[in-house]
């Protein structure tokens, strides 16, 4: 039974929970948590999956004799492992190589289009009338891009805002978590997987670096800030995510900071249970009964 | 910090680029240095090796003149322009990799006057608390 229930467990970790997860708002009062959180669900759904292919495959060669049914179910597992393995090492080299060469080739461009103001090493500014505020992270190569548009519509409190989110990015290398996301999302294969995790951690990334922003610039220019970029309207894209992600943003400007340590402490607790409870009650007893087994 | 007389590679390479797209035809690094050591001292090898930097993100090509390299923008201004106007604004949610991180994501108008809303909320209750 064990590699069946590690499968389901490793389905259930990668695409429902993370659902339901996904829709509740108990984690957005605490961002920090949060990614932990979301990041131990991503480990022990690829774990669980991982486990599930190696029991499978010693029940295989060790159980010679079953009904037609159990053989399928377990075929099924090993087949899952090995798409979710090949998939995640695929997609990680592919996402890490994309998003390096993309990176590269704006920061070519920005440096060679934008202008410098002098007062911050990595920051630019296009001639550009479209409101806008971005950043490009790497190692000892940051760059803090800020539209001629959007340094027009923001007053001096609000531009400190953007520059202290952005930089909260960049050092924090809130990208390498994203990238991570990145690649899980593009490993699981459609119809397992969900896109929760990569879009919550994108929001409580941005919530992290809301509040680095927030405690030097004040809550009211930085959700004038949001506002001010955000609300320009694109002619492309499917973006109720991001409004909805902004909206989450301003709301939680609106209340006044308090630290919710009992509910960062469950968090952080269910992140650790996530990850050890299925090793100790299923992956340890079954290594045991393998080895018994096998030797 | 960097002192003002000592410029930086990087700072070049937007002159640089400047001439290319200004002149009408290909350069060679003689004439590149010309140009800009008019305004400011800048030494021939400091030109070419900026100018390597610049073919090797093929932002430069460069084609043989007899002894000489002659130097020449890859793409317009505007062309390039474009291309990082595009990158830039290309927000397409899941897809988008980690490459840029934007500030706000764009907004629908209906959504962007319900943000507006929601901004009012704030602001409301900002003015409860003293400044930082």
């Amino acid at each position: 039974m064990t590699p069946l229930l590690l499968g389901l467990i490793g389905l259930l970790l990668a695409g429902p929970v993370p659902a339901v997860l996904g829709r509740s708002r108990w984690l957005l009062p605490t961002p920090r948590a949060g990614v932990v959180l979301w990041q131990s669900l991503a480990l022990a759904a690829v774990l669980a999956i991982i486990g599930a292919g190696f029991a499978t495959t010693v029940w295989m060669i060790s159980n010679g004799q079953t009904g037609p049914f159990m053989v399928a179910a377990h075929v099924v597992v090993i087949g899952l492992t090995s798409i979710v393995v090949v998939r995640l090492a695929w997609a990680s080299a592919q996402v890490a190589l994309d998003t390096r060469a993309r990176r590269r080739r704006h920061r070519d461009l920005v440096d060679v289009l934008g202008d410098r103001d002098g007062t911050e090493p990595g920051l630019r500014i296009l001639a550009h009338d479209t409101p806008m505020a971005y950043c490009l992270p790497a190692l000892g190569k940051n760059r803090v891009v800020v539209s001629a548009g959007a340094l027009s519509c923001l007053a001096g409190p609000e531009l400190e805002a953007v520059l202290a989110h952005e930089q909260a990015h960049v050092r924090a290398r809130h990208d390498l978590v994203l990238e991570a996301f990145s690649a899980l999302h593009t490993a699981f294969p459609r119809g397992v997987r969900s896109k929760e995790p990569l879009l919550q951690a994108q929001l409580m990334v941005e919530m992290l670096a809301d509040d680095a922003a927030r405690s030097r610039a004040g809550a009211g220019p930085l959700a004038r800030a949001l506002v001010a970029l955000a609300g320009q309207s694109t002619p492309a894209g499917a973006l109720g995510v991001a409004a909805g992600s902004v909206a989450l943003r301003l709301e939680r400007l609106a209340a006044p900071v308090h630290e919710r340590r009992v509910r960062s402490a469950a968090a952080y607790m269910l992140a650790v249970a996530v990850l050890v409870l299925p090793t100790v009650f299923l992956a340890v007893p079954w290594m045991i009964d393998a080895w018994a087994l096998l030797s | 910090m960097a002192t003002p007389t000592a410029p930086k590679l990087g700072d070049l390479e937007r002159d640089v680029m400047d001439r290319l797209w200004g002149a009408a035809e290909p350069r060679s690094v003689r004439d590149v240095h010309a140009e800009l050591s008019a305004e400011r001292e800048l030494a021939y090898t400091t030109i070419m090796t900026v100018l390597d930097r610049l073919t090797r993100k093929q932002l430069v090509s460069r084609t043989r003149e007899g002894r000489a390299y002659l130097y020449s923008a890859v793409n317009s201004r505007a062309e390039l322009t474009a291309e990082m106007m595009h990158d830039a604004l290309s927000v397409d949610g899941l897809d988008r990799t980690a490459a840029l991180v934007h500030f706000a994501d764009r907004v629908t108008p209906e959504e962007a006057a319900a943000l507006a809303r929601a901004l009012e909320r704030v602001q409301h209750h900002d003015e409860g608390q003293p400044g930082s």
